[in-house]
């Protein structure tokens, strides 16, 4: 039986950039190779954008040992074919194609995990793993996915948002916007994960550099209350039309400043303030309380909410609801949904009893299903509409 | 590779003969450079050079004189230098086998057989196919309680290294433990004569280095011939293995998990934290717990404890003994591994010792079940029917996942599997070093992995 080529798209041109490449590589192409039932194709998109596809770029030690910019120096950027499917063109003496059978993307934020190559796979009509277009757009967009949310009857905090041309012109229509809100605030960009560019904000004379902070990263910023009594929990969900959840996951590493940012997340390995206490585990962002050792009925009613959130984003293959939970009133907040979260969760998934191979076996699975009940839909119809022409 | 065959000439000549692609075998591990690999390398480098030379000579000679005959055994010689010289490598060790070590190591055991004699300790011998590492350290553990006792280190048990350990005692201990480890017809035998043995512990016979023995039965004559140099006094031998009953004769004792001498064993429990189990006799009771892991492992711990009884220890001294056993290295040694337990039994290289594993598998409990294994080597012409068995045993276990390591006892497996209608996952990894190594992507919380034996690349 000839095997279905597989490829992962990672890199990008994303402030997620490098975590992509570690998804790629150690959360989805390593399981994939013990899986064995693949051909495993590496696409690295640079920050500039040229796509590269090459065996070598499967290895962890081509980035970590910053051999890649001699690599990308040499090796010649690929071309696509879109060809009733997906074919890469591999130039040189002789022009090698590769034909994709299924995408498997792995990158973050923009440029990638916020729709944009949903929408290369949907053009070239071949399955993909995790959220399609419409869910990732959603997603990636905080605005919108609160919007989604708030209409659903999901609670969501006090919260506004405005442009960054809003900014630059009418900065104190969005100040009076703000007023309405109690502080603390966060002020986040609309479009990145993995904590980038996000401030809390204690008090009023801090807000403008929160703003153009997040507006240094994007062009619609989210301003929102703090949650008090916080407990922060994420939710890991996988499936398509009967969706089900990991274990309720309470990250503890919280800085100086009471962010959960990229630095510590990926830097530091989560060594926070509340790092490996209390018999926390170190997952793949830092140490985390897993299950989050919530009341039984909290615990279920935080997965019901992400499960909420997910089937009202119209979520398909995976992702991560983020929530945001007042202790003392026991209320649940959405916060955001992560389309594609790092390394897949995959510690999560394992703590769930899924190991990586069957984590990977599986989304592609989901990958498939979809695409075939897609493929029932009517999408073209004959009409006599050019015969008056 | 011939390193990793420990300079044995012969399986390192099969290896060479059955390989067809050199270019990626040796993976596990680099070669060691030690004075004698260096000294082997640089003599094989230099016949290479003197052949190649040769055969160069040879070549042009020949094209000279015009002598096609002479060119063309010239080309020969010259072309198949990295052949010649992969058989050559063991001529030095076949050479200085003959010439210097054998008389070296003949003359240090027949020195050995003087320590021995002289010595006033009590002489265990363990001798058996299978788990007699294992009994000997049970052994060693429980009585070094209460007794001075020195064992033969690790599983060095052939007999130049029984002389190395003889050379190495005091003279004050009181109980030696010396491990045998047969490899072929009369061995038994010859340990016996060398290390006059005052107890023989038989521990389990198997399809072992059936490629000297040929038959179980002459491996199994020649385990006995232990317990006909003690004339079968003080002679223990295992209740559980059933190829060895036949041996059994009326004056030996059994030891299985009903009970060993007048003790009676009852109440075993056994989990991940070790097998615990009470022995009785009249109204002495001995509460024991040990580390070690396995149900087959009741009857060796009781036949230490009712020793150790008998060599005088105090029923406390052998409680705080089986106490501090703990699994051996790579010997149904669990670890917790990002949530799953897994099970290393991969020193395990026996029928034997797979069906204990299994046993013990089936036993435990898990959300999911994970079997990882080669086969066997050494089976000789029982090859097909052992791995036929093993697949039984796997499919009556039986695990959710299994997975094998392509080698060339894959299919009997899978045949025994399918024979004995196993309905999990089978997974044939093609790479088995990777696959150890990146064995926490197959895993989760909650699962119990058991992995039994390990091919060397020699094997593979």
């Amino acid at each position: 039986m000839t095997k279905q080529t597989v490829g992962v798209f990672f890199g990008s041109r994303s402030a997620e950039h490098d975590v992509s490449i570690v998804t790629a590589i150690a959360a989805i192409i390593k399981p994939l190779e013990r899986l064995g039932r693949f051909n495993i194709v590496p696409i690295y998109i640079t920050k500039d954008g040229r796509w590269f596809s090459d065996p070598k770029l499967k290895e962890i030690s081509l980035f970590s040992s910053g051999n890649i910019e001699s690599f990308l120096q040499s090796a010649k950027p690929v071309a696509i074919q879109f060809d009733a499917g997906l074919t890469l063109i591999k130039p040189g003496l002789k022009t090698k194609k590769v034909k994709i059978d299924i995408a498997f993307p792995a990158t973050h934020g923009t440029y990638g995990e916020d729709g944009s190559l949903m929408g290369v796979f949907r053009m070239a009509n071949i399955p993909f793993v995790g959220a399609d277009l419409t869910a990732s757009v959603i997603a990636m967009d905080k605005v919108l996915a609160k919007q989604v949310a708030e209409h659903e009857g999901i609670s969501v905090t006090k919260w506004t948002w405005c442009s960054r041309a809003e900014m630059d012109t009418d900065l104190p229509a969005v100040v009076s916007r703000i007023k309405k809100l109690r502080y603390p605030l966060f002020v986040k960009p609309a479009h990145l994960g993995s904590s980038i560019g996000i401030t809390r904000v204690a008090e009023e004379r801090e807000l403008q550099n929160a703003l153009e902070v997040a507006a240094y990263y994007d062009d619609r910023i989210v301003i929102e209350e703090g949650v008090e009594n916080l407990i922060e929990v994420t939710v890991p969900i996988m499936g398509n039309d009967d969706p089900k959840t990991a274990l309720v996951e309470r990250p503890l590493s919280v800085t100086e400043k009471g962010v959960f940012d990229f630095d510590t997340k990926y830097m530091n390995q989560g060594k926070g303030k509340a790092g490996g206490k209390n018999g926390a585990k170190q997952g793949a962002q830092g140490y985390s309380e897993l299950p989050a050792q919530l009341p039984n009925k909290l615990y279920e009613q935080a997965r019901n909410v992400a499960l909420a959130v997910y089937k009202a984003i119209d979520a398909s293959g995976t992702a991560r609801i983020d929530l945001l939970i007042d202790s003392k009133k026991q209320t649940i907040y959405f916060n955001e949904v992560n389309p594609l979260p790092g390394s897949l969760y995959m510690h999560n998934w394992r703590a769930a009893g899924v190991s990586p191979v069957e984590l990977v076996a599986k989304l592609l699975q989901l990958a498939e299903e979809r695409h075939e009940a897609q493929q029932k839909l009517a999408t073209t119809f004959s009409t006599n509409f050019l015969k008056q022409f | 590779m011939l390193q990793a065959t420990e300079y044995q000439p012969r399986p390192y000549i099969q290896w060479v003969a059955r390989t067809r692609d050199f270019s990626a075998v040796m993976r596990r591990r680099e070669l060691d450079r030690t004075r004698a690999a260096r000294a082997l390398l640089r003599f094989i480098q230099v016949g290479m050079v003197v052949e190649i030379a040769l055969g160069a000579w040879m070549a042009i000679t020949g094209w000279l004189q015009l002598s096609v005959v002479f060119m063309a055994l010239g080309l020969v010689i010259l072309f198949l230098y990295p052949i010649v010289w992969a058989y050559l490598a063991v001529l030095p060790l076949v050479v200085g086998r003959l010439l210097i070590v054998r008389p070296r190591e003949r003359r240090l055991i027949a020195e050995s057989e003087g320590l021995f004699a002289a010595h006033p300790a009590t002489k265990i011998a363990v001798a058996g196919s299978y788990g007699k590492t294992t009994v000997k350290e049970l052994l060693a553990t429980v009585i070094g309680e209460g007794r001075r006792v020195a064992a033969t280190p690790a599983n060095k048990n052939v007999a130049i290294s029984h002389a190395q350990f003889a050379r190495r005692l005091k003279g004050d201990e009181e109980v030696l433990i010396i491990e045998f480890g047969e490899g072929g017809p009369g061995d038994v035998a010859r340990f016996s004569q060398t290390t006059h043995p005052n107890i023989g512990v038989v521990t389990g016979l198997a399809p072992a280095h059936l490629d000297q023995y040929k038959t179980m039965q002459a491996a199994g004559e020649d385990i006995f011939s232990l317990a006909d140099y003690l004339h079968d006094k003080d002679v223990y031998v295992t209740g559980e293995s059933e190829p060895l009953k036949p041996f059994i004769k009326p004056e030996h004792h059994t030891y299985s998990q009903e009970g060993v001498l007048d003790w009676r064993i009852k109440d075993i429990v056994v989990s991940l934290d070790g097998t615990t189990f009470t022995m009785t006799h009249g109204r002495t009771t001995l509460s024991l717990k040990s580390g070690l892991l396995g149900r087959h492992l009741v009857a060796p711990i009781a036949l230490a404890a009712a020793l150790a009884i008998k060599l005088g220890l105090t029923e406390k001294q052998v409680e705080e003994g089986i106490s501090k056993t703990q699994p051996f290295e790579h010997r149904m040694q669990p670890r917790l591994v990002a949530g799953a337990w897994v099970i290393d039994d991969t020193y395990n290289g026996t029928i034997e010792g797979m069906r204990a594993g299994l046993r013990l598998l089936s036993e435990l409990p898990a959300t999911r079940k994970l079997y990882v294994t080669p086969g066997l080597v050494d089976q000789g012409s029982e090859t097909e029917a052992v791995h036929k068995e093993l697949g039984r045993l796997i499919a009556e276990a039986p695990p959710d996942v299994v997975v094998l390591m392509q080698n060339s006892v894959t299919h009997f497996i899978q045949e025994g599997l399918e024979a004995h209608g196993y309905e999990g996952t089978v997974h044939v990894e093609q790479d088995p070093l990777a696959f150890y190594t990146n064995l926490t992507h197959f895993t989760a919380a909650g699962d119990l992995v058991l992995m039994q034996n390990d091919w060397t690349d020699n094997y593979a």
